[in-house]
């Protein structure tokens, strides 16, 4: 295995998927593809805007990108306007990711991520 | 935590590279910060960015690059812009040479703020606006007043 797809999200379990998914890269000398994909038409509170929501997700990659340059991992940053899913798959296809790897507590339907990938996909609890 | 507009010295400001090579470019816009006292060891803080620029792409398509390392060599954070006309080949993902180039330096201390700024710049540079704005800029107070208008 030579790339993995890490998709970022906004949620508790993200540090965790992210080590797993650094951890594994690491061992297997494979390169991370860090996907974070902003969804204009998701619900969000009130006071905030799409160019916070892009904000934080730029955070969220150059948190995962610090720490697998920590490990010494190979990473790239993707960031995506649009819907989560399609884009996730589409940009795994493109970039011939070999594994994607996810959050369990994402905002991803996982039986469709599942359904529709063709790659072997991971979620970390 | 300061903006974009507070951590670019006007001195950092490199509107007309001269260099084709990353490295090299690197090597201009380091030179500005190390006058200012903002990198105080250069070759400790240009070993971080160069192992930072084999390990990944700093590229982040649409003409940008954005180079960046947190070491001891820095005592605050501190940005460099430089712009070729050329363009810089830095790995992006979408395959196209960088023309405008922000370098960012922090100290090791300073995770969040380093993290925060990088973020925040990252975000202003997507915006179309922004990278006119920058391209078309004729001198270093052009560059500050592009940044000052778009940052919220």
């Amino acid at each position: 295995m030579q790339r993995i797809m890490l998709y970022v999200e906004d949620t508790p379990g993200m540090a965790t998927a992210a080590a797993w998914a650094l951890r594994l890269a690491r061992d297997m000398s494979c390169r991370v593809f860090a996907l974070s994909v902003v969804d204009p038409d998701a619900p969000r509170r009130r006071d905030t805007q799409t160019s916070d929501a892009e904000e934080r997700a730029w955070s969220q990659l150059y948190e995962v990108e610090d720490d697998a340059f920590q490990k010494n991992v190979r990473i790239s940053l993707l960031l995506e306007t649009g819907d989560p899913l399609p884009k996730l798959i589409g940009l795994s296809t493109s970039y011939d990711a070999e594994l994607i790897v996810a959050s369990a507590d994402c905002r991803l339907t996982c039986s469709e991520l599942v359904r529709q990938s063709n790659r072997p996909v991971v979620f970390v609890k | 935590m300061a903006k974009i507009s507070e951590l670019l010295p006007r001195s950092a400001i490199v509107l007309n590279l001269q260099s084709k090579e990353k490295f090299e470019v690197i090597g201009e816009l380091v030179r500005p910060l190390v006058a200012t006292g903002a990198i105080t060891e250069e070759s400790e803080f240009v070993s971080a960015i160069v192992r930072r620029e084999n390990m990944e792409s700093t590229g982040i398509g649409v003409g940008v690059a954005i180079p960046h390392a947190r070491t001891k060599a820095v005592s605050s954070i501190v940005l460099a812009f430089g712009r070729s006309d050329s363009g810089v080949d830095f790995n992006s993902l979408d395959g196209k040479p960088s023309h405008l180039i922000f370098l960012i330096a922090a100290p090791e201390e300073q995770k969040t703020e380093y993290i925060m700024t990088l973020a925040r710049l990252s975000k202003l540079l997507r915006k179309d606006e922004v990278r006119i704005g920058l391209n078309k800029a004729g001198s270093s107070d052009d560059v500050l007043r592009v940044i000052v208008q778009h940052e919220s």
